[in-house]
């Protein structure tokens, strides 16, 4: 009987236990800091479930951000973050490369999405110690954009909108491809992101990868990231079109422009291809590049939309 | 004769407590006032730890505005120091660290340490030393003709020096493009915002002792500054005093910059008006100079959070635009 009995006993203290240890369980599983994941510099960040209060440490975070729909968990953003216009409504947190730890820390972020080209590694490594999770992205050309558009999604729940903003990409980068597949010249671009002094995009850089894929030749391509150029270098090189991308609008252009046409026997100059784009749909990693493909078909090779018309 | 001594500990006392007391003040606004918009009696709540506690505001106040004070605190008295040390060695009323091109050479020097990947505490601190030592001994070898003591041609020497630190420091960065140089800018005209408790507890560490150091020496300063052969017969080993007086004050000019650049005019715009206030003897003046020069940073560093409408400026840009005229015009007084 004292056998039996402590037996039950034995028995009833188990279910408890049990009982205990499940909902124990459950309360440690479900805090709203549940998901170890590991981000694009290969650091472990443990970030919430449901992110809700995003802060974006990048104009182009904040762009992919609204293009996945989910611009309702945006509580902050970089200074000139104005993409798309609704952005420049959002609480600024100073920019991107000297960030305002104070302002973030007062928006209650519980994920802030940071980028590895700008944003000190110190306010990265300060925020984590005040408990604010950072997941850092570095897209380095259109299959990291897309990568990193996944990841994004993937972060805040919304990988449906991800997969297909992707897919989107995708479809219009094979376009591209193959229209420009067949063509046989390859015109000599030189892409000028600096008036004064000259500057050009190297190899690794966005840029780059966007004129190859739009058929042309990159003349500046080499390891310098944005190297520089005098104008007797830039004239030996003997460019066939010319596109200039500045954050100063129409005034400078017309003056850069005058300042090129100075020499007739360009190629660039004499056919005319002397364009000025917007800078923010080539500089910045977000799915605004494709449009910026896009827009270097046109200018490199307008010989096939002649045709298609 | 019997009386000189206790008044000294009493004026010493009132000094350094009534500047004490502008500290604690100047630290009270930089605790309150920042980019995010808290009012005071949110903080004056923290502080007292009354009424309801906001978490948020708890860690604004102490993880990120505390340990900025605490920086500004330290810089402003270092570089307060640094001022009258050299006004008092050079025996010239305009030397300063910024001026005589000190905190450009070590700015060249952690510039360097930075490029070769060194940590900041000591590989930058140490390049930065080394780049400080180097300015004072092109200092002292132009000196060393006695012309260049006269005011104008140590200024001169000061502004060549200043503008050669400045392209250096432009080549290199021009050479390398590194994204670790993105700040630069804001760097090179002194930005408090980066620093945590534990570089603050660093830098705390290099900087006490030189303090200590400083007012040790603070009575030979005194008689440094009425003559060579007056010191000596006052049994003061020149010489010696000199150097570890020159190389301390390198040390934390330096220490300083690699911390937060460079910060300047602030050891000319202090010392200045604490000799305006308390007197001339140093041995009240050290003191006033790190209690004083930190609260005046303090105060510098809270105008640079909270006057522009989005993010922050340099605090360098504050003491510039106060240092620089009060630099012309001292110029002009001396001149007369």
């Amino acid at each position: 009987m004292a056998f039996r009995i402590s037996h039950m006993l034995n028995y009833r203290f188990m279910v408890i236990f049990l009982l205990a240890a499940i909902s124990l369980g459950v309360f440690v599983v479900t805090p709203s800091f549940a998901r170890t994941v590991t981000d694009q510099l290969e650091r472990t960040v443990t970030v919430p479930d449901e992110p809700r209060r995003i802060v974006s440490l990048a104009p182009n975070i904040t762009e992919i951000i609204f293009a996945l729909g989910q611009e309702h968990r945006l509580m902050g953003a970089t200074r000139y973050s104005d993409f798309p216009p609704e952005a420049n409504k959002l609480p600024k947190v100073g920019s991107y490369v000297h960030l305002d730890l104070e302002k973030i820390v007062a928006l209650k972020p519980d994920l802030c999405i940071a980028i590895k080209d700008g944003n000190p590694i110190a306010v990265a490594k300060r925020l984590e110690s005040l408990k604010i999770p950072v997941y850092a992205v570095n897209p380095k050309n259109l299959e990291t954009i897309m990568q990193t558009v996944l990841e994004i999604g993937g972060l805040i729940n919304a990988e449906k909108e991800a997969d297909l903003l992707v897919q989107n990409m995708d479809l219009r980068i094979q376009k591209v491809k193959s229209l420009v597949s067949n063509v046989a010249h390859r015109p000599r671009v030189f892409f000028q992101i600096g008036v004064s002094p000259i500057v050009s995009v190297g190899t690794h850089t966005f840029i780059h990868g966007l004129i190859v894929l739009a058929g042309g030749t990159n003349l500046a391509e080499g390891s310098i990231g944005y190297p520089r150029f005098s104008r007797e270098q830039v004239l030996a090189l003997s460019p066939e079109v010319i596109i200039i991308t500045s954050m100063a609008r129409e005034a400078v252009f017309e003056q850069v422009k005058a300042e090129w046409n100075k020499w007739p026997d360009l190629p660039a100059v004499r056919n005319q291809r002397i364009f000025l784009e917007d800078s923010n749909f080539f500089d910045r990693p977000t799915p605004r590049l494709v449009d910026g493909l896009e827009l270097l078909v046109r200018l490199i090779h307008p010989e096939l939309f002649k045709e298609a018309e | 004769m019997n009386t000189e001594k206790p008044l000294l500990i009493k004026r010493l006392w009132v000094v350094s407590f009534s500047l004490l007391l502008v500290l604690l003040a100047a630290m009270f606004l930089g605790l309150s006032l920042g980019s995010s918009h808290s009012g005071i009696k949110a903080v004056f709540q923290n502080l007292l730890g009354i009424g309801p506690q906001d978490p948020m505001l708890d860690t604004i106040i102490w993880k990120i505005r505390f340990p900025r004070i605490l920086l500004a605190t330290l810089v402003g008295g270092t570089l307060s120091l640094g001022g009258l040390v050299f006004q008092a060695i050079l025996k010239n009323p305009l030397a300063e660290p910024y001026i005589l091109g000190i905190s450009g050479g070590s700015a060249i020097g952690a510039i360097i340490g930075i490029l070769m990947g060194l940590l900041r505490f000591p590989g930058v601190s140490l390049m930065a030393f080394s780049g400080s030592i180097g300015t004072l001994l092109l200092i002292l070898v132009m000196s060393s003709g006695h012309t260049i003591l006269k005011k104008d041609a140590l200024l001169l020497s000061g502004v060549m020096v200043n503008a050669f630190c400045g392209a250096v420091i432009m080549f290199l960065v021009s050479l390398t493009q590194d994204a670790r140089l993105h700040n630069i800018i804001f760097w090179l005209m002194g930005d408090l915002s980066m620093v945590d408790m534990p570089q603050v507890g660093i830098l705390a560490a290099m900087l006490l002792p030189c303090f200590f150091l400083v007012f040790w020496f603070s009575n030979s300063m005194n008689l440094l500054l009425m003559g060579k052969e007056m010191a000596q017969t006052m049994g003061i080993n020149v010489k010696a005093v000199t150097v570890t007086l020159l190389v301390a004050t390198s040390f934390m000019v330096s220490t300083t910059v690699s911390y937060c650049g460079l910060v300047g005019f602030v050891g000319l715009v202090v010392p200045h008006l604490l000799r305006l206030l308390f007197g001339p003897d140093h041995r009240v003046l050290v003191p006033a100079c790190v209690l004083g020069g930190g609260a005046y940073l303090v105060f510098c560093d809270v105008l640079a959070r909270t006057l522009p409408d989005q993010g922050e400026m340099p605090a360098g840009v504050i003491t510039a635009m106060i240092g620089a005229p009060l630099f012309i015009y001292l110029l002009k007084k001396t001149r007369r």
